[in-house]
């Protein structure tokens, strides 16, 4: 795995996956062992890889990559490790899979540093390597409905049968790389705040 | 493995989980709309023809959907119609509002081949001239059939613009971003920050909710902006006229060696006295509003003719030069000396507008300045002001019908410039080749 070719898209379909597409479709399904159609989203255990040696390996796509992995508290690579932002984003169902509005999964973010973690701050170098790292939330693999006020770090163990704390899904980027073509050039910018100087004319 | 992984798009099936259709420019161009142009059946009905007078932006997000899945940009192609039999425009009203143009073409490449031309337009409700502007945003692409390896004279490529006028032409529809929602939005609002990550943050926070000139000082202090970095740059600053600067590279001919100087003692230029690329880039920013603007615009006139083909390289970065460099300057450690010379020059430029007999006066002061510098030890007025014959001295044999045809009548000062740029040929600085635009072109 590690690539698409097996979709037979036409050319311009890429594989741009909401959170919530992450979450609900590919870890929810890992995690609950069902198929999962496409299957394009390898294994890679326990981050051994550094982030600039996940071409090949995890699905890559636009600079992106993706894999699961097992879950961990140690994140460290051959050459560096993944440090937590600390920063922890709810993901929401908006509507697949009848998750309407309903905290699915979580998202956290690192970043990546090289050197050595017991070092800490005064060895390692911060990089612009960057991942989202999918948790699936226990409510979501329930399917009582909690209108939790999110991210409560003491969790009870559901009485489903998903392990949630087995598997979670990765994105890694390098940031200023995360461009989707969505938004104007700067000098696009300035051109549509002249237009605003000048008198509208007619168009053309 | 994926049995059937075939999609029937709009409506009935399913484009399978996190595929999204997200062409590249070059997909738009070379795949989707080369097929339409030749009437070649595209396997998967994924772009519409979009009638874009009948359709408003929030109509074509419901008409273009594809799948699903949600989406953040749309595609359909287009038929341009001519607003005016006879005319050039083209009609893009719809019945609430019209599509107006913003900014430059840009040009696409395919494998540093030009294969075509983006244009980007502004939504605005309601009728010019009193439209209100929206967010949403289109590009528009057109394919580049007449423009190949080929070298191509300056005015066919004008008549090539006016062919494709008509036809098809892909586009994608997007609303540009709020970043004021996108802060307010509840993602983010239930996102929880511990303390010592704060300065992380910012670095996911978006550009915040500045205007947009306050997003470009942001953006200079970075290094993005990919887009305006690569090597289109170069037609991004020259204006609609100037397309065929990019051949002028291919061609041996007509290139002069000046015109291949300039450029890289240009760029030398800059990258020593700012190391930074974001200020280059903010110096590349069209002289729209700048005051040498108009008298650049007149520097393309008289050359675009079979006459003085010779100079077509050497006029299309002058007006450029001073534009860029009257910013320098500004900035300049030497700037007091420097603004006196931008004032007297300043001051040259308007007598001439106002009447001749001024000019002469003006001159003369100027004339006795600049040999009391030559003559006495103020190094830095003379790599000032001297220094911009010496740039015309390099293709100064050239130049002389244009000089003629310009302001016969000033043949003074003609002689003026060119005893200047003889007694500071020595001077390799590439500074202030503004005055010799000014006083070349103020006449026209």
């Amino acid at each position: 795995m590690g690539d698409n070719n097996n979709v037979n898209l036409p050319p311009g379909f890429r594989f741009y996956p909401t959170d919530e597409e992450l979450v609900v479709h590919f870890l929810h399904r890992k995690v609950s062992l069902l198929p999962c159609h496409p299957d394009v989203i390898p294994d890679l255990d326990l981050y051994p890889y550094d982030p600039w040696e996940l071409d090949g390996k995890a699905l890559g796509e636009d600079n992106k990559w993706y894999f699961y992995s097992r879950k961990t508290q140690t994140r460290v690579t051959r050459n560096g490790y993944w440090k937590p932002l600390g920063i922890e984003e709810a993901v929401i169902g908006r509507g697949t899979a009848g998750s309407n509005n309903k905290k699915v999964g979580t998202k956290r973010y690192f970043v990546f540093y090289v050197g050595d973690e017991a070092t800490n701050n005064s060895g390692a170098i911060k990089t612009n390597w960057i991942m989202h790292e999918f948790h699936l939330s226990d409510s979501a693999s329930t399917s009582t409905s909690s209108t939790s006020s999110s991210s409560r770090s003491s969790k009870r163990r559901p009485p489903g049968k998903i392990d949630c704390s087995k598997w979670v899904l990765c994105r890694v980027y390098e940031r200023d790389d995360d461009d989707d073509g969505t938004e104007l050039s700067c000098l696009d910018e300035v051109f549509l705040s002249l237009d605003d100087l000048d008198e509208i004319s007619l168009p053309n | 493995m994926p049995e059937n992984m075939s999609i029937s798009v709009n409506g009935q099936s399913q484009v399978p989980p996190g595929f999204r259709f997200h062409p590249t420019e070059e997909e738009l161009l070379q795949y989707y709309l080369k097929k339409k142009v030749s009437n070649q059946s595209i396997d998967l009905d994924v772009i519409r023809d979009v009638d874009l007078n009948k359709l408003e932006p929030w109509d074509i997000q419901e008409k273009c959907k594809i799948g699903t899945t949600p989406q953040n940009d749309w595609y359909f192609f287009s038929h341009k119609d001519k607003k005016y039999p006879t005319g050039t425009r083209t009609n893009r009203a719809t019945a609430a509002g019209f599509w107006k143009a913003t900014g430059r073409d840009k040009v696409i490449y395919s494998n540093s081949k030009r294969i075509g031309m983006r244009k980007t337009l502004v939504f605005y409700k309601g009728r010019a001239p009193h439209g209100l502007k929206s967010d949403w945003i289109m590009h528009e692409y057109r394919l580049d059939d007449n423009i190949n390896d080929t070298n191509i004279h300056p005015s066919s490529t004008v008549m090539g613009e006016i062919a494709q006028e008509e036809g098809w032409v892909v586009c994608r529809i997007f609303k540009k971003k709020n970043h004021h929602k996108t802060l307010d939005s509840p993602v983010m609002s239930s996102a929880t920050v511990t303390t010592e990550t704060t300065d992380e943050m910012t670095m996911f926070d978006s550009i915040g909710n500045e205007g947009a000139l306050e997003q470009i000082f942001q953006y200079m202090g970075k290094t993005a902006c990919k887009e305006e970095e690569t090597n289109d740059e170069a037609a991004a600053t020259e204006n609609d006229t100037n397309d065929d600067t990019n051949d002028n590279n291919n061609n041996n001919n007509r290139t002069s060696s000046t015109t291949r100087f300039l450029p890289t003692s240009l760029n030398m230029n800059m990258n020593n006295n700012f190391n930074g690329c974001g200020h280059e880039r903010f110096l590349k920013l069209p002289s729209l509003e700048s005051p040498n603007s108009t008298s650049s615009q007149n520097c393309y006139n008289p050359i675009n003719n079979d006459d003085h083909q010779g100079m077509i390289g050497d006029d299309h970065y002058l007006p450029n030069f001073g534009f860029n460099h009257h910013d320098h300057q500004i900035m300049d450690s030497n700037q007091l000396m420097i603004m006196t010379n931008w004032t007297s020059l300043d001051r040259l430029v308007a007598s001439q507008l106002n009447g001749q007999n001024e000019v002469s006066r003006q001159l003369a002061c100027f004339n006795s300045n600049i040999n009391t510098t030559n003559n006495g030890n103020h190094d830095r007025d003379h790599l000032q002001v001297p220094a911009a014959p010496t740039l015309r001295s390099s293709s100064v044999s050239s130049s002389k019908p244009y000089y003629h045809s310009a302001a016969q009548e000033y043949s003074n000062e003609m002689e003026l410039w060119s005893t200047f740029a003889r007694s500071s040929s020595s001077s390799s600085s590439l500074l202030s080749s503004d005055p010799i635009c000014h006083v070349s072109n103020a006449p026209l």
